[in-house]
């Protein structure tokens, strides 16, 4: 029987999940020898019109990484979905537009001006800016065209299944594997991680008080932050009550506090809006003088609180 | 109603401004009315769906400071809507879009006063749709797929 075919590609990725998938060490070697990699860009040599060759659904597993922000990336992920019978979104930027859809707070406008005309390192007289097409010495050159906003994988195909990460961890990717190889995967759509939340299986959960009250908020290189106390008792803003769990807590055991890479947990749409129920109620102030003092202590909300998943949050917006 | 008349979702508490009022005629002068058991009962989630589903503004109104029947789900009310304020603000969405008054209305007046004045600041501020921009269409939508499910 012919092996089924899988392909791994990255879209606006910077290469780290691709390692996660090396990270899976001799595992990847029994991987590769069960199923036949046909595209992987950062590992083999491939075509693309190889895989455009291919019948629908000929692929039975597209592992994508990385987010979508242009026409580039849009037309390999449709691509993949085509020929796929199982599309994976892998990694943050995948599942909810990662940290690069933090761009999302300013407009395309604003980072053209930037990069290309107002930051202080750039010199360019002529005020040129990329086009999608120019003409040069009589040939036509081209360049995918750059979208107005980042999207998650899910904003341009539809997605079968989630692994959040940033990168995801080998075991998850171990298992996501396993269940595509042994066709037990649960319902479509579903995340192949855990449902509950990070704090659920924090070590660091039994040391927080029962009654917790915030009176400041700190940021972590401000303070000497206890290695062993829950971060929201300490005042660090910890995204762990409104994070997915299954991470392994590579963040906590190195003493920094989640940043929320593993996106909402099961059923919730919006973690930031989530997150922002739970510190409410965890803040201790009486006067309208002390709320402000300490919404001043946060730096930069949205950014802090949508730092893997603006794309996919329900107020997407421009930056005023 | 015109078609430029601001979108108002109100929640209300229902032990504050509920059940001294008559709920019938009330209901009819303001559309969108939730009236809640508590407004401590309000998470963020509830308020941004509100904003996602086309309101222009969101009105809290809860019991008197320091007199919730549930103890202080007015106070946890009124830190949510504070901190989502500052999440809006960081978004480049007006904070006014999000009010919460304390308070009771007895005689059923006072509400389509605050909503009336709601009303008239948001017309100011314009529709939603222009300050959270890409917050109604999906990303789908907003790069123009053809093909894509």
């Amino acid at each position: 029987m012919a092996k089924p075919k899988v392909a791994i590609c990255w879209l606006g990725s910077c290469g780290g999940c691709d390692e996660a998938i090396v990270d899976i060490n001799e595992i990847l070697l029994s991987v590769a020898g069960a199923v036949d990699l046909v595209l992987w860009p950062v590992a083999l040599d491939y075509k693309y019109d190889s895989v455009k060759a291919m019948k629908h659904g000929e692929l039975a597993l597209s592992i994508i990484n990385g987010h979508v922000r242009n026409s580039e990336q849009k037309e390999i992920a449709e691509l993949l979905r085509e020929k796929s019978q199982i599309v994976l979104a892998f990694g943050a930027c995948a599942c909810f537009g990662g940290t690069p859809g933090l761009a999302n707070l300013i407009t395309k406008e604003d980072i053209f001006n930037w990069v290309y005309k107002n930051a202080p390192t750039v010199v360019n007289p002529k005020g040129n800016v990329p086009k999608t097409s120019t003409r040069l010495d009589g040939h036509d050159l081209t360049l995918p065209e750059i979208y107005e906003q980042v999207s998650a994988l899910n904003g341009v195909i539809d997605v079968d299944y989630y692994l959040p990460g940033c990168p995801p961890p080998p075991h998850l990717i171990i298992a996501a594997i396993s269940a595509v190889l042994e066709n037990k995967l649960p319902p479509k759509g579903s995340t192949l991680a855990p449902h509950r939340a990070l704090c659920d299986s924090c070590k660091r959960n039994k040391t927080k008080p029962e009654r917790m009250a915030i009176t400041d908020i700190k940021r972590i290189h401000e303070v000497e932050a206890s290695p062993d106390t829950c971060f929201l008792a300490q005042g660090i803003l910890c995204l762990g009550p409104a994070t997915r769990d299954g991470c392994g807590e590579s963040c906590i055991n190195i003493n920094i506090p989640c940043r929320g890479c593993f996106g909402p947990v099961e059923g919730v749409v919006d973690s930031g809006a989530k997150y922002i129920s739970a510190l409410a109620s965890i803040l201790d102030v009486q006067t309208d003088a002390d709320m402000n003092r300490i919404t001043d202590q946060i730096a930069d909300l949205a950014g802090y609180l949508y730092r893997f998943s603006l794309p996919t949050s329900i107020l997407k917006k421009k930056r005023g | 109603m015109t078609e430029n008349k601001p979108k108002i979702v109100c929640f209300s508490c229902k032990f504050g401004w509920g059940y001294l009022t008559d709920e019938a005629i009330l209901s009819k002068q303001i559309e969108n009315w939730v009236p809640i058991i508590c407004t401590g009962k309000i998470d963020t989630t509830h308020i941004m769906t509100a904003f996602k589903q086309g309101a222009d503004g969101v009105l809290i109104l809860a019991c008197p400071e320091g007199d919730c029947h549930y103890q202080d789900g007015n106070f946890e009310a009124k830190k949510r809507v504070h901190l989502l304020g500052e999440l809006l603000k960081s978004m480049g969405i007006e904070k006014g879009r999000i009010r919460i008054e304390f308070g009771t209305d007895p005689e059923g007046k006072r509400i389509p006063q605050i909503i009336k004045e709601m009303s008239q600041d948001l017309a100011k501020l314009g529709s939603s749709k222009t300050s959270t921009l890409a917050a109604k269409k999906p990303a789908k939508e907003m790069i123009k797929v053809k093909g894509g499910k």
